[in-house]
Order: structure tokens, then sequence, then C-alpha cells
């Protein structure tokens, strides 16, 4: 007893030690709290590296500091990541998870630590939940989707989709998004089916999807399934013009894909930096290709901007969470992809691109640019 | 001694984590040692059910889940409180575990395991594809804090203090349990789960409450973890929370329950020491696990175990005092069979086999290597079920009665190869055989006891099985066998391996237990041994009777030299 105790109490007391110490200077901290392994690690570093790209950009007399940690997939590592940054001295804004689900976990805790999120998250609900520390610099479900369902049925002109989506909240809250959608269009889907992201084989789902006699197909699928099923339908020759989620104008998507495989194939996304269609956006792709070797997509480019508005803020005085807040609710930033500006829910981006290939680059055209496309819906 | 060092260090340890938490814990470590506390009542219940009954039951994860939802939905949705959320968030995944354990309980190992997850894809699949109870795959935000009449639990050290205070008293629930009769019994089951039903344990039974108890563990463990989430999503339902308890488990020390809680501690702490590494904490984290499941095999409570008893001796621990058993159920009629009769698949390997093993005799059953000899005393004792015949015991028909029933009715067995579970002490597998008939382990101790001192080997009641000469393991066994006062034996060479002197002393042993009213079938190669104690012998050749008489009169009779002794009748 008279060894144990000792000898434990001083390992705990080390863990302590080990966990990070409050910063006694006035350091302000950003910390990146991003998925960097499981399902959502390329999107995740994406994300990360967008976000300490643009904490690169320290302002004039402000010191900063910035922590990389990985949450993994599970609400309780986001929960627990936030937790652990809002100990590291004074937290300015954190660049939150993606992942619809650890947001929703983190929502709570940041309204009672004070802390402003800023995502890219495209779930719809983390708006929705009344919280005025969450900001989104990513168009939510409910403008790309509008964009996407416009694309198919005006520039298109198709009115019998079918629709595949993911069986995870992310396809679910695309899905219910791109119903509402059509319906204001007054167009019924003909087929809608969700398929896990652990399929291997897409051919039964779009077997299934053809013999609805589709005139279009529209996919809402994460990165890899998108892949997976454009590719399965390019060797059962489907011919039907096929216009997928954001997740297809990643870059990483695109490579594992042939060229040919991806003809006629469009996606709706918040923006597409390697289409380079302005000069400070093809400065921030070289930029970004430079510092990681790899091609920035628009959850790189949206977070690169969310936290560019917030060290705009720490330039122009802000110096406290509430602060930073307060000029992320109200203040309007014209950033690379598009001009960002709070609806009074967080909701900071309000305009949608599609983007087209055609079948000789992985580089995809910007085809339609949608400013609002919800409100021109109604 | 030892016990009174583990109950010192496990003080120990709950101090040294108070001080942490009072003394030196930020929100932050508060909330990773919340979390820990509640994977490690999670790990209470797969203790139960995987390290003690040896039931490789994934869907330990599955009942985390159920508890989580039920907490989210209640208290989201209709806003109840912990004291009435807490208590359904046990009961529903108890009353789900009910019916599914029946349903696969009875499937072995690995299907056993395959189809416990089966039932953790099912559950994930409804969570996702039922929106409007779940909330599908975004799940439930907004769930409340823990209430209880009244208080919210504020996060940080109350929380923390509510989680702790459940972890303590659930592993004292949990303690308590695995060294009482249902772990012991359970103990038994995970080791020779054959000789578990012949020894009169209820296997189904015994599956099903840890099953179900490993259930409650989970739901407990799932409601706190939503209150402290303040969400409810698919992802508690995913097999990374059940490699996680898994983990746990095995590296805290299996069966054990302070195990839960040191794997819990560290699994959970270690990944947070190394996060600054961004994506190579999983390197060290992983590399952390092997080198500990390398260095402690038998996890790390176990390595603790080890090095105390190294640093301050392995004194045993005090012995009950031996205590007679109750005497046997009289059963005057003994055991009768009449034609039984077992194929398997094309092959006969029991033909018509009728006998009588009356009360107070000793009857050898003999016959060449693959007559058929253990196949009867498995179909007597009930790991066998006859394709036809009938069997009476104590003039009641069990024809086809399961193996723990007819041991509870007063049938006893040994096996070839004396069945000593490995690393189990002495005493304690004696003191198994008494678990189904005995009110608590301790009483079964006592029994054991006397059954060892009554075969002579009362000093090695402190002893481990491990490591025993062979002689002294058959005495052990056959202490088991004796300690349940049975009316009927069967014993399926016993003599195998002794030497003469040995063979002296069980004969005189057998003889005893023979004079005391005791029906006993030997089924023996060594005739010098057999045939001066038996006073009848029956001989089976291709499942088959060819001698049923005096045993003097075996060595003459032509067909059991043709079959089994030879021409010159000395086998």
């Amino acid at each position: 007893m008279r060894r144990a105790l000792p000898l434990l109490i001083g390992l705990l007391a080390a863990t302590s030690c080990l966990s990070p110490a409050a910063r006694a200077d006035d350091t302000l901290s950003f910390p990146v709290l991003v998925p960097l392994t499981g399902f959502l690690s390329l999107e995740g570093t994406s994300q990360r590296n967008g976000a300490v790209l643009a904490l690169k950009q320290t302002p004039a007399g402000v010191a900063i500091a910035s922590e990389v940690v990985d949450t993994g997939t599970s609400p309780e590592a986001a929960v627990t990541a936030l937790e652990r940054a809002a100990g590291s001295g004074t937290v300015g804004a954190v660049a939150a998870s993606m992942l619809g689900t650890q947001m929703l976990a983190m929502l709570p805790l940041a309204q009672e630590l004070k802390l402003p999120l800023v995502t890219v998250s495209g779930t719809a609900s983390i708006t929705e939940q009344g919280n005025p520390w969450v900001f989104r610099f990513f168009p939510g479900d409910a403008v790309t989707k509008s964009a996407h369902a416009r694309y198919v049925v005006e520039e298109l002109g198709k009115r019998q989709p079918a629709i595949i989506y993911q069986t995870t909240a992310y396809g679910q809250s695309g899905k219910a998004h791109l119903d509402a959608a059509f319906k204001a269009l007054g167009v019924t889907p003909v087929f809608e089916e969700g398929v896990d992201p652990a399929a291997k084989d897409l051919l039964p789902v779009l077997t299934k999807a053809l013999a609805a006699k589709p005139d279009v197909l529209v996919l809402h699928l994460h990165s890899g399934p998108t892949a997976l099923l454009l590719r399965q339908a390019a060797s059962s020759g489907v011919t039907l013009p096929i216009v997928a989620g954001s997740a297809m104008h990643q870059p990483s998507t695109a490579a594992l894909l042939e060229p040919a495989e991806l003809k006629g194939v469009c996606a709706e996304t918040a923006a597409s930096p390697i289409s380079g269609d302005t000069p400070e956006v093809k400065a921030f792709t070289d930029a970004y290709r430079t510092a990681f070797g790899k091609d920035p997509d628009a959850f790189a480019l949206g977070q690169y901007d969310g936290m560019t508005m917030v060290l705009e803020a720490v330039k122009a005085g802000a110096r406290t969470p509430d602060a930073i807040r307060k000029a992320l609710s109200s203040e309007t930033f014209k950033g690379l992809a598009m001009t960002y500006k709070s609806d009074g829910k967080g909701n900071m981006a309000h305009s949608a691109v599609i983007v087209c290939y055609d079948g000789t680059s992985r580089v995809p055209t910007l085809v339609k640019r949608y400013a609002d496309p919800t409100l021109a819906a109604k | 001694m030892a016990e009174r060092r583990s109950a010192v260090i496990l003080t120990a340890g709950a101090l040294a984590l108070l001080v942490y938490a009072l003394a030196f814990a930020s929100p932050y470590g508060l909330r990773v040692l919340t979390v820990a506390g509640v994977y490690a009542l999670a790990a209470f219940g797969f203790q139960i059910v995987f390290g003690l009954g040896g039931a490789l039951s994934l869907a330990q994860g599955a009942f985390f889940g159920v508890g989580a939802y039920v907490t989210g939905i209640l208290g989201s949705r209709h806003g109840l409180g912990f004291e009435a959320t807490f208590p359904l968030s046990m009961l529903v995944p108890f009353l789900l575990a009910l019916p599914v354990g029946l349903a696969v309980l009875r499937l072995e190992s690995h299907y056993f395991a395959l189809a416990t997850l089966g039932i953790a894809q099912v559950l994930h699949l409804l969570a996702v594809n039922l929106p409007e109870l779940t909330g599908g795959s975004n799940g439930l935000a907004g769930v409340p804090a823990a209430v209880l009449f009244g208080w919210a639990v504020p996060r940080g050290l109350p929380m923390a203090g509510l989680v702790w205070g459940l972890v303590a008293l659930g592993g004292l629930i949990g303690w308590r349990l695995a060294r009482g009769r249902l772990g012991r019994s359970l103990t038994m089951l995970r080791d020779d789960p054959l000789a578990a039903g012949t020894l009169g344990l209820d296997v189904g039974r015994l599956r099903l409450a840890a099953f179900g108890i490993s259930a409650l563990f989970a739901g407990a463990a799932g409601a706190l973890a939503v209150h402290t989430q303040r969400v409810v999503s698919p992802e508690v339902l995913e097999f990374p929370v059940m490699v996680s308890i898994l983990t746990i488990s095995i590296v805290g020390g299996r069966g054990r329950m302070a195990g839960a809680v040191l794997g819990a501690v560290l699994l959970l702490h270690l990944p947070e020491w190394f996060r600054f590494l961004e994506r190579g904490y999983l390197v060290i984290y992983g590399a952390a696990l092997l080198l500990t499941i390398v260095l402690a095999p038998d996890g790390l409570t176990g390595l603790l175990h080890r090095l105390t008893a190294r640093l301050y001796g392995g004194k045993p621990r005090a012995l009950v005092e031996a205590r007679e058993p109750p005497p046997p159920p009289a059963l005057p009629e003994g055991l009768a069979v009449e034609g039984l009769r077992k194929y398997f698949g094309g092959v006969q390997a029991v033909d018509r086999v009728s006998l009588d093993l009356r009360p107070g005799t000793i009857t050898g059953l003999i016959g060449p290597n693959g007559s058929g000899k253990s196949t009867v005393i498995n179909l007597l004792s009930g790991l066998e079920r006859p394709d036809a015949g009938r069997v009476r015991l104590g003039g009641q028909d069990v024809t086809g009665a399961r193996a723990d029933r007819l041991a509870r009715a007063g049938l006893a067995r040994s096996f070839q190869a004396a069945a000593l579970p490995a690393g189990a002490g002495v005493l304690e597998a004696v003191a198994a055989a008494r678990l189904a008939f005995d009110r608590d382990a301790a009483t079964a101790e006592a029994h054991a006891h006397w059954a060892l001192d009554r075969l002579g080997v009362g000093e090695l009641a402190g002893e481990s099985c491990d490591g025993l000469p062979a002689a002294l393991r058959r005495r052990v066994e056959l202490a088991r066998a004796l300690v349940r006062r049975p009316a009927v034996l069967l014993l399926d060479e016993p003599a195998a391996g002794l030497t003469d002197g040995e063979k002296a002393d069980l004969a005189a042993l057998l003889r005893d237990l023979a004079g005391e009213g005791m029906a006993i079938l030997l089924v023996e190669h060594d005739m010098g041994f057999l045939l001066p104690l038996a006073g009848r012998v029956l001989c089976l050749d291709r499942g088959q009777l060819i001698y049923d008489g005096p045993a003097g009169e075996v060595r003459r009779d032509q067909a059991v030299a043709t079959a089994y002794l030879g021409r010159a009748g000395s086998a």
C-alpha cells in the first residue's frame, strides 16, 4: 500500500502533465479538429490542409497557435477533442469536423464553452439547432441540392431522375433535400434507393435504377462509392447523363477513374479550385500544391475561406471567441470560392456550381453557377 | 493473504483515481476519465459473458447502442429524467437479449460470434433506416444532461462522479457475481462445456443468464455515454465500440472486473497521450497494445498479480473447513437400461444393449477399442441421445435426458482423460461439481474439502491442478464425482496410468463406495484390477453385448476370448 499509492498517484499526475497545459501568454489558439482517419479521412485531410494553409496568414501583432487533432469518425472522439482544445489557452475559434454527427455532438459543448465552430459540414441540421456558435462555410444541402435538381431539370431538361444515395447522415440529408427540390420543380423521381458506404458492388442498385426507365442518374454518394458506380456504369455501357454529388468534384475521386469513364458526368459542388476560374483561386491552388503535394478540393477551399474570415476578424481587433462570433455573424466576407454572409443561423455559403468532365482529363469545367438557388427554385 | 493484497491494490488504485479527479484533472481529463468509466461499465458485462463464460458475444456493442438509443429517444423526445431512462436503458437490452440468446446461445464458438455480430448489424440498419424513431443517420441531437431527481448533473466532476459511482457499484456487483456460484459455474462452462453438463450445470440457462447480465451492463453504459455526448447516432451501434470493449477486456485481464477498469482507463487515455502526433498516434497506440498483450498475455491485472506474488510471495488462501455433503438420494432400483441403440451416420455404435446397475454393486464393462464402451457411458450420462431404447434411473424414465438433469438426479461420471480445468485450484475444481447443488460457493468448497479428505488428498486442496501427477489427477477427478454423493457412478478407465499400489488403494475405495450403496459401472482394460473388484461383467463387441455374467466366468467365455481377451484368456 505504501509503495503502490505514491506510484499510482505519480503516474496519474504525469498523465495530467501530458495534457495540454494552459498557456500563460495572450496567444490566440485555433485548434483544427477534423477526421484524419476513418471513412472521411480524404475529406478531413482536405479540411485540415485548408485550415492549416489559412492559419499561416498570421495577422501582424497577434501570436497564433494551432494544434491538429484527429477526431476519427465517432461523436465521442470529437467532443473529447473539443474539450481538450478548450483547455489549450485562449481559443479564438475551432476548425471543426465536417462529419455531421460529430458536429451535432460538439454543438452543445461549444455553446457551453462559448467557442465558434467553423466547418464545411454539409449536414443541414447542424444549423437548425438554434446554436449561435456554428458557422458553415460550405453551402448546405438546401443550397447544393437545389442547384443539383435545377441543373437536372432546367439545363438538361430531364424529368425522370433515378436517385441513388448513401445510407449515412450525409446521404439521408442530401436525399431529403433532393426530394424537396425536385418537388418544387414539379418532378417526381422514378427510383430512389440508399446504399451502404461499405458496399463493394453497386451493379445491383444500378440495374434496378435502370429498370425504372429514368432519363438521368442523380447520385448523392461519398467519394469511393461515386467512383465505383461511375466505373460500373461506364463498363455496362450506360449512356444516360449522370449528375453526381459534391464528392465527384474532389480530385481524389476523379483520380480513381479514367478520364474516358468521366465523359458526360457532371457534379454539383461549392467550388472547383483546380478549375481555376480566377487568378486568386489559381494562386491558392498553387500554394496548396506546394504545401501539401496534392490538388485542393472545395472542402479545402471552404475551410480556407472560413479560417481566413476568422483571421480577418482578428485583424480587425477581435481577440475573444465572442468577438469573433459576432464578426462572423454580422460581416460579409469575399472569399475565394464565393462571398460569405450569415443567414442568421450560421449558414455562410449560399451559392453552388455545376462542373462537368469532357472525357479527356480529370479537371472539370465550371458550367453553371447558382447564387442562392433555393430562392430561385421557389 | 493474496485476497488482502488484491484489496489493498484495488483500494490504492481507487484512491489514486479519486486524487487525480479531485486535484489534477482538467475538464478534458475529467471527460476522458468519464468516458473510461462508461467503457469500464460495458466491459464488466463482457467480462461475465466472455471472460467467465467464454462466449464471444459480439452483441455487447449493440446492447450498448440500444441502451444509448433508449436514453436518447426518451430523454430528447419525451423529456423523461435519468431515474426513468437509466433503468429502462438497462431493461430494453436485457429484454432483447433473452429471445436473441435463446436463438443463438446453442451455437458453438465462431458460429455464435458471427450470429451475435449479425444482430449488431441488424440493429445498426434499423437505427439508420427508421429516421422517425431514431433520427436516421444523423441520430438525435439535444439529449439533455442526466437529471437526477430534479438536479441536472453538470459535466466535469459531477458527471465523472456519477459515472464512477455507478462503475463502483457495477464493479462490486460484477465481482460478487464472478466469485459466487454464477461466476464459478460460468468458468467451469468456459473451461470444459462437456464436463460442465455432467457436473449438473444447466449450460443453456447459465449462458442465457450471462448474456442477459452482459446486456444489463451494456445498456447502463450506453445510457451514460449518451448523457456524456448529448447526442445519439448510429456510431454507437458500430463495430468499433465492440472492438473497444473486447480490447479493454483482453488488455485489462479476461474475467476480472478490476481488469475492465484498468483496461478502460489505459485504453481511453493512451490515444490522448499521443494526440499531438496527428495520425501517427494510431501507430503508437497499436504498438503499445501489442506490447501489452505480448508482455501480459493474461492481461494487466494478471501481470500485476504475478508481480505482487513474486514480490510478496504467493501464500495460499485460507481453506474452508471440510463438511460432509448431504447423503445420496435413495434410488433402490438403480439404473436400468433396455435395448439401447445409437447410430453415427451408417455406423451402429451401440446395438440393443441392456443392463442393470443395482445399488451396492460394481459392474465391469469391457471390450476392444471401438466396441462402444465410451458411447454407452456417454448415452447413460446424457452426452449423447439414444436412437432407441429406454433408460430408467431410480424407476424414473430418463431416456434422452440432458446431462445436467441426470447429474442432478443422482448420476455421476468420470472421463477417460481426467478433465481438470487448466489454471484452476484443486479445491475450486472439485467444488465446481457442487455448484449446481449448494447454495453458495463457500458451501461447495467445504463439501469439496470433505471429498478430497475422503480420497486421502486433502493436502492438495490449496494446490493448482496444473502439474499434478497422473495418479493425483485421477483422484481429484474421482473426488469431483464423489463430492456429489451420486447414487450411480460411471467410471471410464479410472486405473489407467496408476501404479499397482495406487490401483489397490482405488479398488479399496470403490469397494467402500459400493458398500455404502452406490451402483458403480467400471469401464476398464486392466483385467487384473477389474475382475477381483466387479461382481458382474459385460463385454461389448461392435456395439453388441456378447457377455453378461459373473466376473469369474468371463475369461472362459469363447466369444469374449475371440473378440477381446484372446485365446490365452489374459489381457
